[in-house]
């Protein structure tokens, strides 16, 4: 059973992305978007060693780079990686 | 079978409405009788802490809606070890303290998450 | 597959749109949505009384127009909703409140229309937050 994780809030004002990072399995995968996508250059997102993944359309609005060791997804790509994971977790 | 579900609560008891709308979905599947677990982390253990008095703020006071858990058969009470020592806590008396990697087992086991 | 989606944000959240296009999107991939529930700040999606700036996307319209060409189940916590003011006409008499501001395509229910959507979903899906 893997989870997907869904964050949506910026890194830098709110804790969710430090606390999925700290509760999250070797097989889950983290979604960043919305001001999620200010997580993108997380240091500690790439060395936890899951499969990141971005909203394309926040990561444009914001221009940020895309770095190698993620991927972005459009929503049907999204609606396709809720389906490859057992679950969606949304840190609300 | 029925698909089961952990609720992940995360706010405090009196930050807005969450705290408590987060325990009704709880008791809503347990009047059901569906497989609910609850888990308290970072902020969420403060639900937990004893002594607390709600009616110093004109709040509900929540820990009827705890104690109803068990009545409700929901026996799958958990709080983060890690949240309750970063706020000073001491274990409760009324959920089974879990660290990080835990947690992550744990979450592995029900077929559908929450987090509010 | 089958998806039960709940949105936990105010109709001008970021998350609210965002459930909005993933809803489209699973539609338009073939996929079915058991049900739409309005939870917390959700429950605001479906008031008629909002009027959002010329220049900005309304989408509380948006989502109604979704649930009426696809014929959704689109469910409000009535809980919630009466927390926030948000109530139908039968709401509004009961509590004896000047005027009602939800009504079709949107039904008040109670939380056992999450539980129900959820497990007759083969995923359960949440939008909140910014």
């Amino acid at each position: 059973m893997s989870t997907l994780h869904v964050v949506s809030h910026s890194p830098f004002t709110d804790s969710r992305l430090d606390s999925c990072l700290r509760i999250c399995g070797a097989e889950d995968a983290i979604l960043l978007c919305g001001d999620g996508a200010y997580g993108l250059h997380n240091a500690a997102l790439h060395t936890k060693g899951i499969k990141v993944f971005v909203l394309a359309e926040d990561m444009q609005a914001r221009n940020l780079p895309l770095p190698d060791w993620a991927d972005s997804v459009d929503y049907p790509g999204f609606v396709q990686l809720s389906l490859d994971y057992s679950k969606v977790n949304t840190w609300l | 079978m029925s698909k089961s579900l952990l609720v992940i609560s995360r706010q405090a008891p009196w930050s807005g409405p969450s705290a408590r709308e987060a325990l009704d979905i709880v008791l809503a599947g347990g009047a059901f009788d569906l497989p609910i677990g609850v888990l308290f982390m970072d902020d969420g253990v403060f639900q937990l802490a004893p002594h607390q008095d709600a009616k110093a703020v004109q709040q509900k006071d929540l820990s009827a809606n705890l104690q109803a858990l068990g009545l409700f058969g929901i026996d799958d009470v958990f709080a983060c070890s890690h949240s309750l020592g970063e706020r000073g806590l001491t274990q409760p008396a009324n959920a089974q303290s879990l660290d990080s990697e835990a947690i992550a087992k744990m979450i592995d086991r029900y077929d559908q998450v929450m987090t509010l | 597959m089958k998806f039960a989606i709940a949105v936990f944000s105010a109709a001008h959240a970021p998350s609210s749109r965002r459930a909005l296009l993933f809803a489209q999107a699973a539609l338009a991939g073939g996929h079915e949505i058991v049900r739409l529930f309005f939870y917390q700040d959700g429950v605001y999606g479906a008031s008629n009384n909002i009027v959002a700036p010329q220049d900005e996307q309304d989408i509380a319209r948006q989502w109604r127009e979704l649930v009426n060409v696809h014929q959704l189940d689109g469910v409000v916590c009535i809980a919630a909703a009466l927390r926030r003011g948000v109530l139908n006409a039968e709401e509004a008499t009961r509590y004896q409140r000047s005027a009602a501001n939800l009504d079709a395509p949107w039904a008040l229910s109670g939380l056992g229309q999450l539980h129900d959507a959820a497990q007759a979903a083969d995923r359960l899906i949440c939008f909140g937050g910014p």
